[in-house]
């Protein structure tokens, strides 16, 4: 394979938040590597840590959380975590930039769409105000917006979501980053419309060479639109493998749950997971073995007592005593 | 693909924090913890407070038994003496009455407005949100349009109304006060009073046959004592304020009753010559005030623990 | 605009309430316009043709009516003691009292927005703290008592500025300004501080935002969101302060034009409640409530510039 620096490298990141009861080990431990080019998606339920892990590689946590000191974040070679918040600023947007989940809260509804596009481009690539203004337009043209230039104007309630997220999709292209992080970009939206965002994203990252980490809960997704798959649960990535190989031959039992809930066109949208019991553990006081488990139909004593690290191949890799054949 | 596979197999710390290192999560759980709590602890400030709202009540209720000169008598012989001359420890006021006794009788007014016009306030703004909150309909409107009203007229417009058609006794001062914290209590009370009545339980009762005066006693009550109990601690240093201000332009208790407000207007003519006599009641009447609202604002804190922020 | 619309309509029926009640209070209660002009001594018969003189024994309804009539024309009575015309004193008083609560309300602004900024991008960091302890100072005086305490310092001892008096704009405008000064600062310093809080609290709501997550993902630096992203959605419950403390500065204005010797309105009335000169005291009361309505309506036009949602539909209670 290829020798070139990868657009992203992450090493041992931990983020804990501190809470009433204690630091809650959001995300503990997590290391990859993400090739030009590829698209990454990171799967898991809601509060595996998938979204803090996102915000984290970009330094955006809330106060209150906290990174470790031993991790790194490698942006084309560069280590984020090293960087003063004025440098880091300077990337953030530029070399790499967020797709959020819910594009009716995350465009600002006292700012006009233009002037939400216009700041990025001044800000970042020294762009005079007029010519940002062309380029917005010619952004959301390209996003797929109908007369973008009178969409400028507007503000973001009088679009509908998927227009929202259309916005929000340019706005995150509009210095032709390296690397795309969109978390569940699609969730908030109508099953029609998910497809059609799905496919901007993904051609757009192609055509500009780009990487993205795609951030999910929804296996379905997975299988259409990334190369590669990273499953977390309780803070881990406990398999990692590309698409086909995962989809054909899954080791973890957690990953197989996963799949058996991806969601039936008949289902509603937003099922969420019946397939597995039981809820993911504190993760204040996590449980000293494997995390999965309590909830897991294979566990055994050695489960219970030691945590199984990731390990394989060096194509796919897993974190589970009793893998499925 | 090799290269993925490295950046997984890279060094570990010596093992999930989970299992190695319990002792070093438990301390970082502890400091957590504490953190935590040393945000919603009161501080000493909250108990200097406290000991001066202590030592204020205490003179004002024993006035009569601490040996004071009588607060309307007048040492002629010392006039506008300053502080800690004549035999006077805080000095006389124009007409030579002593400024500690004046000061000690007028926290008795204070107090007393201070305290009762709240109640009075809140309890009835309390029938009145409940009555807007449970029956709604044209009875909620007709409310509404009253409280509305009544925020339209500058409360101290409304207390020299008053003053003007009834008096300034004490009575008056404090009932037509209380009057101005109707506002605030009332909507309070309607907004937990309706999102009460929707919720099942109360939905349920009504069902069983319960009766209006039940489920309201029952039911809303409880949910609403203590963000009303609030309100008559944010209220009581408004009172004193505003009960100042009106006694500053002598429309509240008459004198000689002494007043902290009244003792402070007396003084304005003599601020170059003979400062004390203004800014002790000025002292006096501030840290009151300042002592209720930090006490008021410690203990709210203390039940909310706040904390925010995001950059 | 059926928001704008259910809002005014709102507003006039407190103005009729107000107006109704102000009326009733004056005509119907103890000591009423016939007492006032008859006196004390006067006979019962001689109280009861200065009543019918005055058109007092007409049913209320109709001499509410009138006397709305003619507060449309301009004749809003005329003094039972001096005999001027409450209009014309209004006319030449408010302008004075005005200028007060304007240049106060600028002042608290100027405080408590930079204030409220630096509480929420820092919420209990050290310079929070302080600013917390500063506004908890200031709640707990009272303006009477703070303009005490600047007339003591500024006046007296530095002698900076005059501690009393007024000057009309045609005497230049640094003369006219210059005793307004103290006044106003004392006003501001009362109100500055349920400006900040509020400006504080709805602002931290504001910086958990979805969108603000968005902006710093975008590179934007602290300022600009703050100052760009942050201040404008955080402006409505600080507008809607504003509009409730206008009734606040009403009342304050008049102790300290009491205090500064101002030519305004609250020296209007208090010098007739005073005299107990209640044609006037009407006056002044029917003003206040005009003014609290035209005031909310700003308030109300004011959200719909902040928030461009509202201009289509806002249900607000």
């Amino acid at each position: 394979m290829t020798l070139q620096t990868p657009v992203l490298e992450v090493q041992d990141l931990r983020t804990a938040f501190v809470t009433a009861r204690g630091m809650l080990q959001a995300v503990d431990g997590v290391s990859f590597r993400l090739e030009r080019g590829q698209i990454l998606a990171i799967v898991g339920e809601s509060g595996s840590g998938k979204s803090v892990l996102s915000r984290s590689i970009l330094g955006l946590l809330p106060r209150g959380a906290e990174t470790s000191a031993t991790a790194q974040v490698l942006l084309n070679g560069q280590d984020l975590t090293r960087l003063p918040e004025r440098q880091l600023r300077r990337l953030r947007g530029r070399r790499a930039s967020m797709i959020f989940q819910d594009p009716m809260t995350s465009l600002n509804p006292t700012l006009s769409i233009g002037a939400q596009i216009v700041e990025v481009l001044v800000f970042h690539m020294g762009l005079a105000k007029a010519a940002a203004r062309a380029r917005a337009a010619e952004l959301l043209r390209s996003v797929g917006l109908p007369e973008p230039g009178l969409q400028l104007d507007r503000y973001p309630h009088q679009l509908s979501g998927g227009m929202r997220q259309r916005v929000a999709i340019a706005i995150a292209l509009a210095c032709e980053p390296d690397l795309l992080i969109a978390d569940e970009p699609t969730t908030a939206l109508d099953v029609t419309v998910q497809a059609e965002i799905l496919d901007l994203l993904r051609r757009e990252v192609r055509e500009r060479q780009m990487s993205m980490i795609l951030i999910t809960h929804d296996m379905g997704i997975v299988a259409g639109h990334a190369d590669e798959v990273a499953v977390m649960y309780a803070g881990r990535i406990v398999e990692r493998a590309p698409v086909r190989p995962l989809f054909a031959q899954t080791r973890m039992p957690y990953t197989r749950a996963l799949l058996d809930s991806i969601p039936q066109l008949s289902a509603p949208a937003h099922g969420r997971l019946e397939a597995i019991g039981g809820r993911p553990p504190d993760l204040v006081e996590p449980p000293p073995g494997c995390s999965f488990e309590p909830r897991c139909r294979f566990a055994t004593a050695r489960c219970r007592a030691d945590a199984p690290p990731l390990q394989g191949d060096g194509v796919h890799s897993f974190a589970c005593w009793h893998p499925l054949r | 693909m090799a290269d993925l596979s490295r950046a997984e197999r890279a060094p570990r710390p010596a093992a999930p924090s989970g299992t190695a290192a319990p002792m070093d999560r438990a301390a970082r759980n502890a400091r957590a913890a504490a953190a935590h709590q040393k945000a919603r602890r009161v501080g000493p400030v909250f108990w200097i407070s406290l000991a001066w709202l202590a030592l204020v009540t205490l003179a004002a209720v024993f006035a009569d038994v601490l040996g004071l000169a009588a607060p309307d008598q007048s040492d002629w012989m010392a006039l506008k003496a300053p502080p800690g001359t004549g035999g006077h420890l805080l000095g006389t006021d124009p007409l030579g009455r002593d400024v500690l006794s004046r000061v000690i009788h007028g926290a008795r007014v204070s107090l007393t407005v201070g305290i009762t016009a709240p109640v009075i306030g809140v309890g009835l703004g309390l029938i009145l949100g409940l009555a807007a909150g449970y029956y709604r309909g044209w009875i909620d409107e007709v409310i509404g349009i009253v409280i509305d009203s009544w925020l339209a007229i500058p409360g101290l417009v409304i207390l020299l109304l008053f003053s003007v058609l009834y008096g300034g006794s004490l009575f008056m001062v404090c009932l037509s006060l209380g009057l101005l914290f109707i506002p605030s209590a009332a909507r309070i009370t309607r907004a937990a009073t309706l999102s009460c009545t929707g919720r099942e339980y109360v939905l349920a009762a009504r069902a069983l046959g319960a009766s209006d005066f039940r489920i309201i006693t029952r039911e809303v009550f409880p949910n609403i004592i203590w963000p009303l109990l609030a309100f008559v601690m944010i209220d009581i240093p408004i009172a004193i304020v505003v009960e100042g201000s009106l006694s500053f332009l002598g429309l509240s208790v008459q004198a000689p009753t002494p007043s902290w407000g009244g003792m402070i207007s007396e003084g304005r003519e003599y601020l170059e010559a003979a400062p004390h006599i203004s800014l002790i009641p000025t002292a006096v009447m501030f840290l009151t005030v300042l002592s209720f609202n930090l006490a008021g604002d410690a203990m709210r804190r203390r039940v909310s623990g706040g904390r925010g922020g995001a950059i | 605009m059926p928001y704008l619309m259910r809002r005014l309509q709102r507003l006039l029926i407190v103005l009729l309430v107000v107006t109704f009640s102000t009326f009733l209070l004056v005509s119907v209660l103890p000591g009423d316009a016939a007492y006032q002009i008859g006196g004390m001594d006067a006979s019962p018969e001689e109280i009861e043709a200065i009543r019918e003189d005055l058109g007092l024994n007409s049913p209320v309804i109709l001499r509410y009516l009138s006397w709305v009539a003619g507060l449309i024309q301009g004749d809003w009575g005329t003094s039972l003691l001096t005999g001027e015309s409450v209009w014309d004193a209004l006319v030449e008083r408010v302008p004075v009292s005005m200028q007060l609560m304007v240049m106060a309300q600028i002042m608290a602004l100027t405080l408590a927005i930079p204030a409220g900024i630096i509480g929420a991008w820092r919420p209990d960091g050290p310079a929070d703290r302080a600013l917390t302890a500063v506004g908890f100072a200031c709640v707990s005086m009272p303006g009477f008592m703070t303009a005490i305490l600047l007339i003591y310092y500024v006046s007296l001892h530095l002698g900076w500025l005059p501690a009393t008096g007024y000057e009309p704009m045609s005497a230049g405008l640094w003369a006219n300004l210059k005793p307004m000064i103290l006044p106003a600062l004392s006003l501001a310093l009362v109100e500055w501080t349920a400006l900040m809080r509020t400006l504080r609290a709805e602002m931290i709501s504001t910086l958990q935002e979805n969108y603000i997550s968005l902006a710093r993902a975008k590179g934007m630096g602290t300022l600009r969101i703050l100052l760009v992203h942050a201040l404008r959605p955080s402006g409505f419950s600080t507008i809607t302060i504003l509009g409730l403390q206008v009734a606040r500065l009403l009342g304050g204005a008049i102790i300290l034009e009491q205090i500064f010797g101002i030519p305004g309105i609250g020296r209007l009335l208090v010098h007739a409640v005073y005299t107990r000169d209640l044609v006037v005291i009407q006056g002044c009361v029917t003003f206040f409530a005009l003014t609290y309505v035209a005031v909310n309506f700003l308030v109300d036009l004011a959200y719909a510039w902040l928030d461009p949602r509202v201009r289509e539909a806002r249900s607000h209670g």
